[in-house]
């Protein structure tokens, strides 16, 4: 008869209170599954959304100082073709496989020929946002090579202007040397900017196009780099960081996390749900195991006395009852994990769906298993569950032999 | 003339209730020797749990000596006296003390598992106890399940399958119709012929006494008479 074998006997011999115990562990054990299993996929498609939707990739390299004074000095800071021809050499040399896209975005005026909106252009080389967008390289609004003067444009932009797959739009911005200047270009598609802020404003433009309007043939404010994967982003940085200084090149490098805003707010607060979810499940664990332990010292206190008395130590009657807290807590995470399990499953086939903030279209609530985090917390409550066990069995065990054979 | 196994001289214990301290024994001195089988008895309150339960090695004085085996085991740590308890004790109880989750083999297995003995061999030892005491085939019976005597007959072999030199029984007939009571006493001393065993028992039962080669009187904490009377069986 080992200690588990035994402390799986009293926990059956008081089942009530043992499935208590166990049901609170298992429900707390699958709400923290289910949330870290929906967090994971809102991570990951907030990440997908970023580097290819928004076309961010991975890397973001720039001329130290864009960012702040970009705007007021383009000529100073805008990447020329020599050293974006550099820049490129350095980066394939560490990365091979890596794609490097120049960018240049720009601002103005969009016309219909009656009226005029704001405009966010991004110009960007038709292959060049093909292998940007990744898995979304069949999704609306992508660029062609054989269409010089094509457009793509937000739908709500499109809707602003009345306008649709094949109408021609004009284009008024200011050049690099303050000048206006315009051109027109026609309408290839129109897509969804997943950005309420975005969706009346944003276009996609080819990049020679961009150039041309600003007056500034073969440059770049910036390059976007995509790597082999995602994995190698922050390794990549530190490498080309150094790789650049050694150049003798000035470039500041920003992670898709960086620019991302919006999916380090979204992380930030999902993460600190997360935790405010786990302290409580935490809590009620602690709490559970704590009063099912207690109550089976005092039930079982002539056991512990009679234990002591033929030869147990005090530290065999602590692993006793670790014992019974341990296989709580273990029969629990596994019960809450199958619960977890037969719940996501439910979700997922429902095919909920929502609006997130900021959104523009409704997405599904998909609910996947983050492995990383499941294991985190069953450690977590495993070790809490042992601590609340620990201190009543030390109470037992310390307690003297002939108190606890009269106890009644 | 070999060493007594317990050897105590001026044993005081008192206990504390509320703000008095109550005497449960004033001085005791007391040897006995190996293979021997001694009852302790008097009226309720005289000391003879207390002075078991010092023999048992689960309670220690306030005052005097208490030699067990040759040792001085006042001087020994919790997990020493544990460790003796375990070899060298085996405990019979009032209320029989089974762990009611495990199966009577189980229960007689306990202390052998406990030491660290293999399961087979524990197996083994405790099947042939049970068969001792009339009981194989109740083994597989939890104690629930059990009569008062059987499960008196199930502790006197988890007492004795450790092959202790000492079985303490504090009032082990307590809880016993007289028939069962009997045949309790007549095992623990069949045992004690056959084994050698040294058995100390208590009892307010002056009948089960006739069975018992050596009597010691308690009365207030003090023995009052220790005698070996010729009626003994």
């Amino acid at each position: 008869m080992n200690t588990f074998s035994l402390g799986l006997r009293n926990l059956r011999r008081n089942y009530r209170r043992s499935l208590t115990t166990l049901l609170s562990i298992a429900f707390g054990f699958a709400a923290v599954a289910l949330f870290s299993g929906y967090t994971k996929e809102v991570y990951l498609g907030l990440t997908q959304q970023a580097v290819h939707g928004e076309l961010i990739g991975h890397l973001t390299l720039s001329k130290r100082g864009m960012k702040q004074e970009g705007r007021l000095k383009p000529e100073k800071y805008l990447l020329k073709a020599d050293e974006i021809a550099r820049i490129a050499e350095l980066v394939k040399q560490a990365y091979p496989t890596a794609r490097v896209a120049p960018r240049l975005a720009l601002s103005g005026l969009a016309s219909n020929g009656k009226v005029s909106t704001i405009f966010l252009a991004d110009g960007v080389a038709a292959d060049d946002m093909l292998a940007l967008r990744g898995p979304r390289r069949n999704a609306s609004g992508a660029l062609s090579a054989e269409a010089p003067a094509g457009i793509t444009v937000a739908r709500g932009l499109a809707a602003l202007l009345g306008l649709k797959e094949g109408d021609d739009a004009s284009l008024l911005v200011s050049t690099l040397h303050g000048q206006a200047n315009a051109a027109d270009a026609s309408i290839i598609d129109t897509y969804s900017t997943g950005n309420a802020g975005l969706e009346d404003k944003a276009l996609f433009i080819p990049l020679a196009l961009a150039q041309s309007l600003y007056d500034a043939d073969e440059r770049a404010d910036r390059l976007t780099v995509l790597l082999p994967d995602i994995a190698l982003t922050e390794t990549a940085r530190q490498q080309l960081d150094a790789a650049f200084t050694a150049a003798g090149l000035d470039v500041e490098i920003q992670t898709w996390q960086e620019l991302s805003a919006f999916y380090r707010q979204v992380k930030g607060m999902f993460d600190m749900i997360f935790g405010f979810i786990l302290s409580i499940v935490l809590a009620i664990v602690v709490m559970s195991v704590s009063n099912a332990m207690s109550m089976s010292v005092i039930e079982r206190t002539r056991e512990i006395g009679t234990l002591r008395a033929i030869g147990l130590r005090r530290l065999g009657v602590v692993r006793l009852f670790v014992s019974e807290a341990v296989l709580l807590v273990g029969l629990g995470c596994l019960s809450g994990l199958l619960l977890a399990v037969v719940v996501r499953a439910g979700v997922n086939a429902a095919e909920f769906s929502y609006v997130p903030p900021n959104g523009t279209a409704r997405m599904l609530l998909v609910v996947g298993l983050d492995a990383g985090k499941m294991l985190f917390a069953a450690v977590l409550l495993g070790g809490l569950g042992l601590a609340a066990a620990i201190f009543p069995a030390r109470r037992a065990a310390r307690q003297p032999v002939i108190d606890s054979l009269a106890h009644v | 003339m070999s060493q007594p196994l317990f050897q105590l001289s001026g044993i005081e214990r008192h206990f504390a209730l509320g703000e008095t301290t109550v005497p449960a024994l004033r001085g005791v001195s007391l040897s006995i020797e190996r293979g021997e089988s001694v009852a302790i008895w008097g009226p309720s309150g005289s000391g003879k749990s207390t002075l078991l339960n010092l023999l048992g090695l689960i309670d220690a004085p306030n005052a005097g000596d208490l030699r067990f085996d040759g040792e001085d085991v006042l001087a020994l740590d919790d997990d020493a006296l544990t460790d003796c308890r375990n070899r060298k004790i085996g405990f019979v109880f009032q209320g029989f003390n089974l762990m009611p989750v495990l199966t009577a083999l189980e229960n007689v297995m306990l202390p052998l598992q406990i030491r660290g003995v293999a399961t087979s061999v524990a197996r083994q030892r405790a099947s042939d106890w049970l068969a001792h005491v009339g009981l194989e085939r109740f083994a597989a019976h939890r104690p629930d399940k059990l009569s008062g005597g059987q499960r008196q007959r199930v502790a006197i072999a988890r007492a004795l399958v450790v092959e202790p030199m000492l079985v303490i029984a504090d009032e082990p007939t307590a809880n016993l119709d007289s028939e069962n009571s009997r045949a309790v006493i007549d095992l623990l001393q069949k045992m004690n012929q056959e084994t050698g065993v040294t058995c100390v028992f208590s009892t307010h039962d002056p009948r089960l006494l006739d069975h018992v080669p050596r009597h010691v009187r308690l009365a207030d904490g003090l023995i009052e008479s220790d005698a070996h009377p010729e009626t003994a069986s």
